[in-house]
């Protein structure tokens, strides 16, 4: 939007002085006539643009008396109405304010980004970002190594098994794989059970119970990951709590190892996530259902809704726009699967569905001293997290929802 | 409203506390800083007359001393300000070393991090993150300073210092470690065997243990009689006879015996051949192969620990030292120290369950050089001086005098009458009361100072009869032994861990002058072909390894794992090895 209203206004004043320069050039003044001409050519702009003023200003006014929200093309013509000095002086403050985020914004968001340099190159920290050498494409060739691909093409003339022998023996296409997979998982799964949780717990009348329920099952969000992951591992290991209980039910004679099997490993993060979070996320939908106007209840217990019902018809799409936001903010960090989980879950046996983008950032690129290749990694991770958000804020829009941006 | 508050508040309470009983396992670094250096008044006991009436000195006094700082890319413990030791060393030098150590990352991390703060320390040993260090130019050369400081020269011979020189022709660091002084006086074995438990040699009568049929054999038999012991405090332990570590980098204990039982010394990578010298890929032998088949054969028996491929170090210790494991392979630094104490405050100690080491090979084979006899000089890190100091003469001159006979002893023995008696004939020795001291960690943490990675010797002092650091002193070393480790050295007629291995004794440096190959791989990376071979076998092996071992059917098993291993290309890598081998060789003939 705001890159919008740039550009037209970049386009008007270029169109201006064009006919200032063709002026110029028909009547051949001197330099003086052609200041003066630019002079006359604002003013006439700016007296148009004063000329709209009041009636804008009274949109806003009206607006906020009455409190319905603006029309687009009111809008459009608020953004195009230009700013006086007395209006500059009197939000002198609210200027100052914003100026210092956009200082800490560029500095700390967008001049880091002159690192990314780093990915095209062969960095040594010896030579620096500025001395290195240049490489090109030659650390994103190595991630994805496109030859295995073709190759697999040449000799098996499907794309499918191709693409399937090259996820299968490229670490990192593999690493893209387990991190979307997990991802997804975790998503849909900590995503459910919090509404779920959230629409359960706004059910029980005993307040105690409720408070006390809620409580407790917030508290795992602020344990380290490192604890959750040492009691995964105890009670999952062959002395653990679920051996016990397996044995004691004599579903299995012998323990039964969860970490050696590699389709064991998916669930096991997802379920240490959705232990960790559930509670924590409910919150949010606790305090959007408690927004819901009880008059919609009353009205449809009248109408015959029994707590069913009510919940279809009333918490549920009381809580929707909540819901999409969320989505729409989750379904960017679907690529941050995570790192402590996988790192401190995974082994050797099932390493090729627990490793993680990031873990193969730590591993081939910190590790190995290649800060070219993490860097590039990390590039790929942000284009793919960008994607995600852009795709999944235009479907909501798309289906009438609410929208990030 | 209040009441509910302070509910919420207990749970969180409780849940934090019991959060910490959790891990009370962890390490229990315990630093007592008493307050700032500045006028601490250090207590003289009058043990250090002795040493000083030998020399007259210079003190320095507080204003003349210089106060550095050195950070080991290690984990350590740091010692207090005002350290006694540190003091008596900062008087006689002039030089006072604040050291820190490696909290929570890997060296290259914390390296890398020093790097781009720009905040040198004065003295650095970088481990595996030296290179670094060295290609941002951040270290003094030693160059003109070995020439200077006999003590330095005196060091490593100038083949060895020759091993130091990098790309551009200078020495920048010394390695620390493994390095004898006169007469080797060693009684550890600190490389890799296979453990057994004291109690099982005891209960088979002390066997002579020479092949790995035989070794497992031994642990089938005693398993089969001994199911579960009882600890000294009562509780019923179920025995595992053989666990094998594969977490992470410490997979070694899986991966590297098939060089070993094949005869070859510890090159970690490859082997060796020493009669043809080329370089041979240990991971496809006929004997690692065998290797596999008996710990696949073992685990289908159930002898092999169930657990053994999805267990985390601390799990694995955490077994050890419950006395229920049996044997394993592993380098005795990577559970030794932490093992040992604990077996000697729970008891296990006396029902014998410390490890003995022993040298196994394959049937065929007759030498074996699992122990490493002679010092290995590890050029790919060590102790160095950085640009930031000031005077770097001062710091090689500094190095050059903690490395005299007083100072040393005062590192490693400590004060006289304090911390050792003299005997009539020269000898130093300790008494019970004083080892219980020294291993009090608040005490060593005010009174010990060790230096522990700056220049410093092992093997026999300069006064021709005690040995440089009180662990190799014959005397310590027997007193601080159990019964049972004492009855089985007696039985088998050893000296000390070594002679229970029976390696063959040469000096690995006459006879092995690459010696070792690893230290050029640890510093592989991927700028090379044969670096990316490396992390991909590797990773490879990881994923492999466990699976075969746990195979139902092995050779079907080992025929897939031999194919993702060749898909890896091993060979770039073999070609490298043998580039560096044949430098190696031609550096040391060069010498000659």
């Amino acid at each position: 939007m705001a890159n919008e209203a740039d550009q037209n206004f970049n386009t008007e004043e270029a169109a201006v002085d064009t006919g200032i320069n063709a002026e110029a050039e028909v009547y051949g003044n001197t330099a003086g006539n052609y200041g003066q001409g630019i002079a006359e050519k604002r003013n006439a702009y700016s007296d148009s643009a004063e000329y709209i003023e009041p009636q804008v200003e009274n949109y806003a006014r009206e607006a906020y008396e009455h409190k319905f929200s603006l029309t687009d093309q009111q809008i459009k013509d608020l953004s195009k109405k230009k700013i006086s000095k007395g209006e500059l002086k009197r939000q002198s403050v609210l200027l100052i304010i914003s100026a210092i985020f956009v200082a800490y914004g560029v500095l700390f968001y967008y001049l880091p980004l002159a690192g990314w340099i780093m990915a095209f190159q062969n960095f040594k920290l010896k030579t620096g970002l500025l001395h290195s050498k240049f490489v090109g494409f030659d650390k994103f060739k190595f991630m994805f190594e496109f030859d295995m691909f073709s190759h697999a093409l040449e000799t098996s003339g499907s794309i499918f098994t191709a693409f399937k022998t090259w996820v299968n023996n490229v670490v990192f296409v593999r690493t893209i794989r387990n991190t979307l997979g997990m991802g997804i998982l975790n998503l849909v799964t900590t995503f459910v059970m919090a509404i779920v949780f959230a629409i359960l717990l706004n059910e029980v009348k005993n307040k105690l119970g409720k408070k006390l329920v809620q409580t407790i099952s917030y508290l795992p969000h602020f344990l380290s990951w490192i604890i959750v992951c040492g009691i995964v591992h105890d009670s999952l290991s062959s002395t653990g709590i679920v051996n016990d209980l397996l044995r004691w039910f004599h579903i299995v004679d012998d323990s039964y190892n969860f970490f050696a099997h590699p389709l064991w490993f998916w669930p096991i993060v997802a379920f240490s996530n959705v232990w960790k979070e559930t509670g924590w996320n409910a919150i949010i939908y606790l305090a959007a259902i408690t927004a819901i106007d009880p008059s919609l209840y009353e009205a449809a217990e009248i109408d015959g809704a029994g707590r069913w019902g009510k919940i279809r018809y009333i918490t549920l799409p009381g809580i929707t726009p909540t819901i999409m936001i969320l989505l729409v903010m989750n379904i960017g960090n679907i690529i941050n699967a995570g790192f402590e989980v996988q790192y401190l879950l995974g082994n050797g046996l099932v390493q090729d569905v627990s490793q993680t983008i990031d873990i193969y950032v730590l591993k081939w690129g910190v590790g190995q001293n290649d800060y070219s290749l993490g860097t590039a990694a990390g590039i790929f991770k942000s284009v793919v997290a960008i994607l995600l958000i852009v795709i999944s804020n235009n479907v909501a829009k798309k289906m009438g929802q609410e929208s990030l941006f | 409203m209040k009441m509910k508050k302070f509910i919420a508040l207990g749970m969180v309470g409780m849940l934090s506390a019991a959060t910490l009983v959790g891990c009370d396992k962890g390490g229990t670094t315990t630093v007592i800083d008493d307050g700032g250096d500045t006028g601490t008044t250090v207590v003289d006991d009058g043990g250090d007359e002795g040493s000083t009436s030998a020399t007259t000195e210079k003190e320095y006094s507080e204003d003349e001393i210089i106060n550095w700082t050195m950070f080991s890319a290690m984990p350590g413990s740091e010692i207090n300000d005002g350290n006694d030791i540190q003091e008596i060393i900062a008087k006689k030098t002039g030089v006072r070393v604040k050291e820190t150590w490696l909290t929570g990352q890997t060296a290259a991390e914390a390296v890398g991090s020093i790097l781009a703060s720009g905040d040198l320390p004065t003295f650095i040993d970088g481990g595996d993150g030296m290179k670094e260090l060295y290609e941002a130019d951040a270290l003094v050369a030693w160059d003109p300073y070995i020439e200077k400081y006999p003590n330095l020269k005196e060091l490593y011979t100038d083949y060895e210092w020759d091993m130091f020189r990098q790309e551009d022709g200078k020495i920048y660091w010394a390695n620390v470690f493994n390095n004898t002084y006169g007469e080797s006086k060693a009684t550890g074995h600190n490389d890799e065997a296979f453990w057994i438990q004291v109690r099982v040699l005891e209960w088979a009568g002390y066997p002579e243990v020479k092949t790995m049929d035989e070794y497992f054999d031994l642990l089938e038999k005693y398993y089969a009689e001994n199911k579960s012991f009882t600890d000294a405090e009562g509780n019923t332990i179920n025995i595992i006879p053989y666990t094998i570590l594969c977490d992470d980098w410490r997979y070694f204990c899986l991966e590297n015996a098939g060089q070993f039982l094949d005869g070859y010394p510890n090159d970690g990578s490859v082997i060796v051949d020493p009669k043809t010298m080329k370089i041979v890929d240990y991971n496809t032998t006929p004997t690692s192969k065998k290797y596999f088949a008996k710990l696949n054969e073992e685990y289908n028996k159930g002898i092999v620990d169930k657990e053994f491929a999805t267990q985390t170090y601390d799990e694995y210790i955490a077994k050890l030292s419950t006395g229920a494991v049996l044997g394993m392979v592993d380098q005795n630094w990577d559970f030794n120290y932490t093992v040992t104490p604990i077996f000697a405050t729970s008891g296990l100690a006396d029902l014998g369950c410390e490890y003995v080491p022993l040298g196994l090979v394959v049937d065929g084979v007759t030498e074996q050089r699992w122990h490493t006899y002679g010092d290995t000089v590890n050029q790919s890190s060590g102790c160095a001086v950085t640009t930031s100091c000031e005077d770097p003469d001062r710091a090689f001159q500094f190095l050059n005098d903690i490395l005299n006979q007083d100072i040393h002893d005062l590192r490693y023995w400590g004060v006289e009458g304090v911390d050792y008696l003299v005997d009539e004939d020269g000898l130093y020795y300790r008494t019970q009361e004083m080892r219980d001291k020294l291993n009090d960690t608040s005490y060593k943490a005010s009174h010990v100072c060790n230096y522990s990675y700056m220049p410093q010797w092992l093997g026999t002092s300069r006064d021709g009869k005690n040995a440089m650091q009180p662990a190799e002193q014959a005397s310590e070393f027997y007193a601080g032994l159990s019964e049972p480790l004492a009855n089985c050295f007696k039985a088998y007629n050893a000296g000390g861990y070594p002679d229970m291995i029976g390696s063959v004794e040469e000096d690995v440096n006459a006879t092995h002058p690459w010696f070792p190959m690893w230290s050029w791989s640890n510093e592989l990376n991927n700028d090379t072909p044969g670096g990316v071979a490396w992390g991909k076998m590797g990773e490879t092996k990881h994923k492999w390894l466990p699976k075969v071992v746990m195979a139902s059917d092995f050779e079907k098993e080992w025929a897939s794992y031999m194919d993702a291993y060749s898909a890896c290309k091993p060979e770039d890598f073999l070609n490298e090895a043998q580039g560096v081998l044949d430098d190696r060789m031609a550096a040391y003939e060069a010498t000659k």
